[in-house]
């Protein structure tokens, strides 16, 4: 029979799965990555197109209580006809508001009710693929090959001791909430 | 009178617009709004073609996620699209015919109305789904073949990739599925992987999107290929380094060849590994840690949804359309995966264009030209548009009643299989589809037909046998079904000659 782990060893693990991550964790920081995938450097949603923090082109904020303009008056355009898009008469209110504020898609959604609708009626929600049915393969953080070993700290991996050294230094604690 | 119908294939990376007879081929627009920190000013659509310093542009777009949520940005690009500068053209005196995603909103569907009629003012429009056009179009067309009834489409673009099944030109709402990967989640991963590896760019969309289109592939052996890179990173067949553009001088961006004499200071980007495992995330998009299946597999989910009898068919008749699709190596890496998950002895077949961006436009535009002067008939666009009249006696509602979507999954479904209103499709697998199957299998017994081979690959393509039994009792049942008979049964009648092996 092995021997049993004297109390040194048990202390020892205790103190190593007490520092690793909890799958909670590393959920929320998945989750916002693929978040931040999804949008990355597109223009935040709350600036106007034409303003910036150092923009000198004079566009309205939304911080000063000025009403809000949209960017789609600013532009010299001649579009032939008389609709109000070509300026010729003033456009609607539904049209005022849709233009003015803007929602995100969660609100939309939320907004929508889809998921009050019958089970029976696919939606948005519903449509979305299945998990997939194979365990998922670990890719190294740092070079791109197989990722055979994980960091102790935060659960990234990585595929040998170069690539080891290389997420300490750079990005391990980063990436730990 | 000849009113003159806008068709726009309004995308989240770009539009494709025309005027139909008058372009056959679409101008593409970007449709985004872009802040170029080079030049200190704002591009709207399609003047982001003239931008001269693409270098940290600030893109605001007008879709999220895939769904029009910004219609202020949207508005800027559609001004720019009917103005003297692209189109010059009255939209009080014109139609449109206008593509919505997958699944959209209620809401956002009334916001599209009030856009379109109280905005804009056109006459008329119709708004569907860019699948619903792929029937009218030339994608799963082969020379001396009837139309294919049952398909697949994978839409794979900018924002998601989605499989819409199509009976009969109907989409069968039930069993679409969606992968949230598309080619911006691509572009923004490559981004990653190279500011971390190399050089800083996450400003640079423009620019990484232009690499990825010119240097990435999907390769057939993800394994096999790692190792290639990695015994030796510098000098192996996959390495690629791409010089980055070169803004000054204004040279583009390009693939080094092993002839090319690089100046010092040109700026050098080495593509290893990341050509290959930026596309694999369609396929394993595990591997940044989205907890949802890959292509492949969500293919043979969305089939395995649809009736048993008629998963033959579809397996055959899979078509490929969005910028997403575009990468090399993707027909052939899809062919192998989707060949281990299909039943033994089916065959697949992937349909793709040449153009897979413009597909949708040329599809539209087919349908579009259906006696679109005429507009007696039930097909074409006039019998399904509504007017601004319509709209501004009935509101919202009449576009919800007309514009037949997702709401109205199950009588879409019904109308698909030709069943009669009191029917329900899809309660029992083999009941239905064996209406639309048995028509099938008469046919062809009375041909006497035999064939065993199976093959695949592209071009012609040979049916199998359905492994339906007779069903003598439920065919009666049901009755005669005249548009189903034709379409599926007359198939079988025309290919009776045996190939081998993927002939052209």
């Amino acid at each position: 029979m092995p021997p049993k782990p004297g109390k040194k060893q048990l202390a020892r693990q205790a103190a190593a799965a007490a520092q690793a991550l909890a799958p909670e964790v590393i959920a929320k920081r998945t989750k916002k990555h693929l978040d931040e995938l999804e949008r990355s450097n597109y223009a935040e949603p709350t600036l106007l197109a034409g303003v910036g923090e150092e923009d000198e082109e004079g566009g309205n904020k939304y911080g000063k209580g000025r009403g809000r303009q949209t960017i789609s008056d600013k532009r010299q355009l001649d579009i032939p006809g008389n609709s109000p898009a070509a300026r010729k008469k003033k456009s609607t209110m539904n049209v005022r508001t849709a233009l003015l504020y803007r929602k995100n898609l969660a609100t939309l959604i939320e907004e929508s009710n889809i998921t009050a609708l019958p089970s029976n009626i696919p939606t948005y929600l519903t449509a979305v693929a299945p998990p997939s049915p194979y365990p998922p393969r670990l890719i190294c953080s740092v070079c791109g090959y197989k990722g055979s070993y994980k960091c102790r700290r935060c659960a990234m991996p990585y595929c040998d001791l170069n690539c080891e050294s290389v997420h300490a230094e750079t990005r391990c604690e980063r990436r730990v909430i | 009178m000849s009113r003159p119908l806008i068709i726009l294939d309004n995308g989240a990376h770009t539009a494709k617009v025309g005027v139909l007879h008058k372009h056959e081929e679409p101008l593409i627009v970007q449709n985004a709004v872009a802040r170029s920190k080079g030049d200190k000013r704002t591009y709207f659509g399609h003047e982001i073609a003239l931008c001269r310093d693409y270098s940290s542009l600030n893109y605001r777009l007008p879709f999220e996620k895939g769904y029009l949520v910004d219609w202020d940005a949207q508005k800027a690009v559609w001004d720019g699209i009917f103005s003297t500068e692209v189109l010059s053209i009255d939209t009080t005196q014109a139609s449109l015919l206008l593509t919505e995603p997958y699944f959209n909103l209620p809401n956002i569907q009334d916001i599209y109305d009030q856009m379109i009629f109280e905005e804009y003012e056109f006459h008329s429009y119709y708004r569907c789904t860019p699948a619903s056009m792929i029937s009218s179009g030339l994608l799963f067309s082969s020379p001396d073949l009837p139309p294919a009834v049952c398909t697949i489409v994978v839409d794979s673009g900018f924002s998601f990739t989605h499989i819409v099944p199509i009976i009969n030109g109907q989409i069968i709402w039930k069993a679409v599925k969606r992968l949230d990967v598309g080619g911006k989640l691509l572009t923004n991963h490559l981004k990653e992987l190279v500011s971390f590896r190399q050089w800083n760019m996450m400003d640079e969309t423009f620019i990484m999107n232009q690499v990825k289109e010119t240097c990435c592939f999907v390769s057939t052996n993800f394994q096999q290929d790692t190792e290639t890179c990695r015994i030796d990173p510098k000098r192996n067949p996959v390495v690629q380094e791409y010089i980055l553009p070169d803004l000054s001088t204004n040279r583009k961006g390009r693939v080094r060849r092993t002839d090319d004499i690089v100046a010092e200071a040109d700026q050098i980007l080495v593509m290893n590994n990341e050509r290959f495992t930026v596309p694999e995330l369609l396929f394993r998009p595990d591997d940044i840690g989205l907890d949802q299946a890959g292509l492949a597999s969500t293919i043979a989910t969305s089939i395995s949804l649809l009736p048993s009898d008629l998963q033959g068919m579809f397996w055959a008749n899979i078509g490929l359309i969005g910028g997403n699709s575009k990468f090399r190596g993707l027909h052939d890496r899809l062919l192998a995966e989707l060949r281990t998950l299909a039943p033994v002895g089916c065959e697949v077949l992937i349909y793709e264009s040449a153009d897979p961006v413009i597909e949708v436009y040329k599809s539209a535009y087919a349908f579009a030209a259906t006696n679109s002067d005429v507009g007696a008939a039930d097909v074409g666009f006039l019998p399904r548009a509504i007017t601004k009249a319509e709209y501004m006696e009935n509101g919202s509602s009449i576009s919800r009643r007309k514009f037949r979507d997702w709401k109205s999954a199950e009588e879409l479904e019904r109308e698909a299989y030709g069943l009669a209103d009191n029917q329900t499709p899809l309660v029992d697998l083999g009941q239905e589809a064996s209406a639309v199957e048995g028509a099938a299998v008469s046919q062809k017994e009375r041909d006497n037909r035999k064939e065993s081979k199976k093959a695949s690959g592209r071009g012609r393509h040979q049916r199998e046998e359905p492994r339906s039994t007779q069903r003598g009792a439920d065919r009666s049942q049901q009755g005669p079904m005249p548009t189903t008979n034709q379409s599926v049964g007359s198939r079988p009648t025309r290919n009776r000659t045996i190939r081998a092996g993927g002939v052209k």
